[in-house]
């Protein structure tokens, strides 16, 4: 036999191929060296932006803000001393997609991504074996998603679930599509600053944009929900459009889904409009702090509502997806965990949660974890961290453990149930260099009842002043006194396992 | 375009982009620092550089919505009259423009004392709508009036004019290098 194809060998073979391709698909499904994924369930993980726990009657608030989330936590985990990674989004999604503090990724200023060294360290690396797929509303979750879009098999364009989109962009500057959009931004919309580079057309485009979503103006009497002015969306577009969407992702997935409410603006809907209008909710006084925005009482007071009225919404909305997921039966093979990235403030002068201010309603979020097939809720009071659900869904879904979390696996999956003696940090540090030492910013730690923040390297505080606070959050919950000066013991032993773990993460910045 | 000159067109369209590419461009030298801090120095200039492409788009847009403009103007005064004339609109137009965005960009707003002042009166916005109304109108009016009857005003606004057109031909090399950064990023 020839060594060589003729011609007509050669047109035989090359018939083969339409068929190889079309068996490719099969092939990798049966391919002896992927590991066997029977049995290994999928994870849904909803993230609502700046969604307080403080904020959550089940957790303890004034105002019946959720009761469609409290209904379904009768079949949940429920984690009711649960901390953020970091007060705003990049710091705080980072810590939850990488299992790791915002002091070892190193996204902790705005729009930042995580460090090279952690471009592959993320929930959907270590989820390599499903189907991996991420959205959000938001678009600093977006810049991390885009970092780690190698470990995802389906990175939704931001766009998808906007009413309007700028997605020409996308067709006339593919190859640039993230600096155009800076651009274009920069120059054309002035919600985001309040002043664009265009004089004229600015305002004409943001008529255009306005009354393209007219027909939705009468059921938001504050306005569509949007980001930043003019990405306008419908939560209830969201959730219809993941409904559809999971019944069709392939087996076992992954799918992280991180919509917008409540974060401002506060955009309700006309059902939940004026709920709390009248209602005698005051909450408790707080005097301003030196790094206050100086807003009133009243004035935190109305926006406070419209943040809880806000929450009504997405409340109704996840009650909705839930009773879909258990409707079609979802929910038997599938781990749901609902939390935030971050929380929010209303007190001391400040509405927002951008600031070196760590207190709790900022840092303290929801975490849910509906387990496939549960019937009970079971309530877990220890400390935990955005960073334990990566080590947690690792485990419980029967994955290979990594060794760059620093979390834990959350109780009760923890072989031993808890360690009562765990420190939970979080970190700001926006205008620290990413790539520097930590030398402008607030750590906190909290163990047992007690929480401890240090601030160091701010102008607002005087040259070389650092500030240190101390509180029993058991007994002190809204953190009214300081009890730093009081209680040297176990104030001073905090401080030295905080300044301890600051030099410990400083060490590979120090020149 | 009838009553006008290529050169009287041409003089024209670089008044209207004269402030669209000055505020362009002082905007997108605030903007290097935070874009390069946060990526890079070339994707700050890439910013710029989009920013550009809309202000020239921007500079014709308001071009041609002046130039429609014009037709209206008599044809009693000279085109040259007339060119500056609608010059000198589309700078006051300009300048109310970046007025209206200075408070976002310098912090500079109506001290408190005159708005408790304006908030007391009986009809506060009637008040703020009309005083608007009127520092709009004679801002405008009046240049418009003087450069018609007065020889010296309307010969110092077309010196204003060559100056400020000697400018524009560096802002309009400015967007040429910004759509050479476009097509060097998209390729």
């Amino acid at each position: 036999m020839s060594d060589s194809l003729n011609r007509r060998d050669f047109l035989k073979l090359a018939g083969t191929v339409p068929l190889s391709l079309a068996l490719r698909p099969f092939i990798q499904t049966f391919d002896p060296s992927q590991p066997a994924q029977a049995g290994r369930k999928n994870v849904i993980i909803i993230v609502f932006d700046a969604f307080s726990a403080y904020h959550i009657p089940f957790y303890g608030y004034g105002r019946e803000t959720t009761p469609n989330i409290a209904r379904i936590a009768e079949r949940a985990i429920v984690y009711h001393n649960h901390y953020a990674g970091g007060n705003f989004t990049t710091p705080g999604t980072a810590s939850l997609l990488t299992g790791a503090l915002p002091w070892s990724h190193r996204a902790f200023q705005l729009n930042a991504t995580v460090a090279e060294s952690f471009a592959n360290k993320n929930i959907f690396q270590a989820f390599e074996s499903y189907h991996r797929m991420a959205y959000s509303h938001n678009p600093l979750a977006n810049t991390l998603f885009k970092q780690f879009a190698d470990s995802l098999d389906d990175l939704v364009p931001q766009s998808r679930l906007f009413l309007t989109t700028d997605d020409f962009l996308g067709k006339l500057f593919g190859n640039d599509e993230d600096t155009a959009s800076i651009g274009w931004a920069r120059a054309i919309k002035k919600q985001e600053e309040g002043y664009s580079y265009s004089l004229f057309l600015s305002d004409l485009y943001a008529q255009y944009m306005n009354g393209r979503v007219a027909n939705f103006k009468p059921s938001f009497p504050r306005g569509i929900p949007n980001v930043k002015g003019d990405n306008f969306f419908l939560l209830e577009d969201s959730i219809n459009w993941l409904q559809a969407q999971v019944g069709q992702f392939p087996e076992p997935f992954l799918g992280y889904f991180h919509f917008m409410p409540p974060h401002a603006p506060c955009t309700t809907h006309k059902d939940f409009f004026g709920q709390y209008a009248n209602d005698p909710f005051k909450p408790p006084f707080k005097p301003n702090d030196v790094f206050s925005e100086d807003r009133s009482y009243d004035y935190l007071l109305r926006r406070r509502t419209e943040y809880d009225e806000y929450v009504l919404y997405l409340d109704r909305e996840f009650g909705r997806l839930f009773d879909y997921f258990e409707s079609s039966g979802i929910l038997e093979n599938t781990w749901v965990i609902l939390t935030s990235d971050h929380g929010e403030l209303f007190e001391r002068g400040i509405r927002g949660h951008i600031s070196p201010l760590l207190y709790e309603p900022v840092l303290r979020i929801p975490l849910l974890i509906f387990e496939p097939g549960r019937a009970s809720r079971t309530d877990i009071h220890s400390l935990t961290s955005a960073v334990d659900v990566l080590p947690t869904m690792l485990h419980v879904t029967g994955g290979n453990p990594v060794d760059w979390t620093e979390g834990t696996i959350l109780p009760p999956f923890a072989p031993a149930n808890g360690d009562s003696d765990r420190a939970v940090y979080s970190l700001h540090a926006k205008n620290n260099d990413a790539d520097a030492a930590l030398t402008h910013a607030t750590a906190m730690i909290v163990k047992g009842k007690h929480k401890l923040t240090y601030f160091f390297g701010y102008e607002e505080l005087g040259e070389g002043i650092e500030r240190v606070e101390l509180y029993d959050i058991e007994s002190d919950p809204e953190e009214l006194n300081n009890l730093y000066a009081t209680q040297k013991g176990i104030g001073s032993a905090l401080f030295d396992e905080l300044k301890e773990k600051l030099r410990e993460v400083n060490q590979p910045y120090l020149k | 375009m009838q009553g006008y000159s290529r050169q009287g067109l041409w003089s024209l369209f670089l008044m209207c982009a004269f402030p669209i590419h000055l505020w362009t461009l002082i905007l997108a030298f605030r903007d290097i620092s935070w874009v390069s801090a946060r990526t890079n120095v070339w994707d700050a200039i890439g910013v710029a550089s989009y920013g550009l492409m809309v202000a020239f788009v921007e500079s014709v847009a308001l071009f041609a919505v002046v130039s429609l403009f014009g037709l209206l103007v008599s044809t009693k005064w000279n085109e040259e009259r007339r060119v500056a004339l609608l010059s000198v609109l589309v700078l006051i137009m300009a300048l109310w423009a970046v007025d209206g965005q200075a408070y976002f960009v310098w912090g500079s707003y109506v001290s408190a004392q005159a708005l408790w002042y304006i908030a007391s009166l009986e009809h506060p916005f009637r008040f703020l709508y009309g005083t608007v109304l009127a520092i709009v109108f004679l801002t405008t009016a009046i240049p418009a009036w003087l450069l018609l009857k007065s020889d010296r005003f309307f010969q110092l606004v077309q010196g204003l004019m060559e100056r400020l057109s000697l400018l524009t031909m560096f802002y309009l090399f400015f967007d040429v290098v910004g759509l050479i950064v476009v097509v060097i990023r998209n390729v």
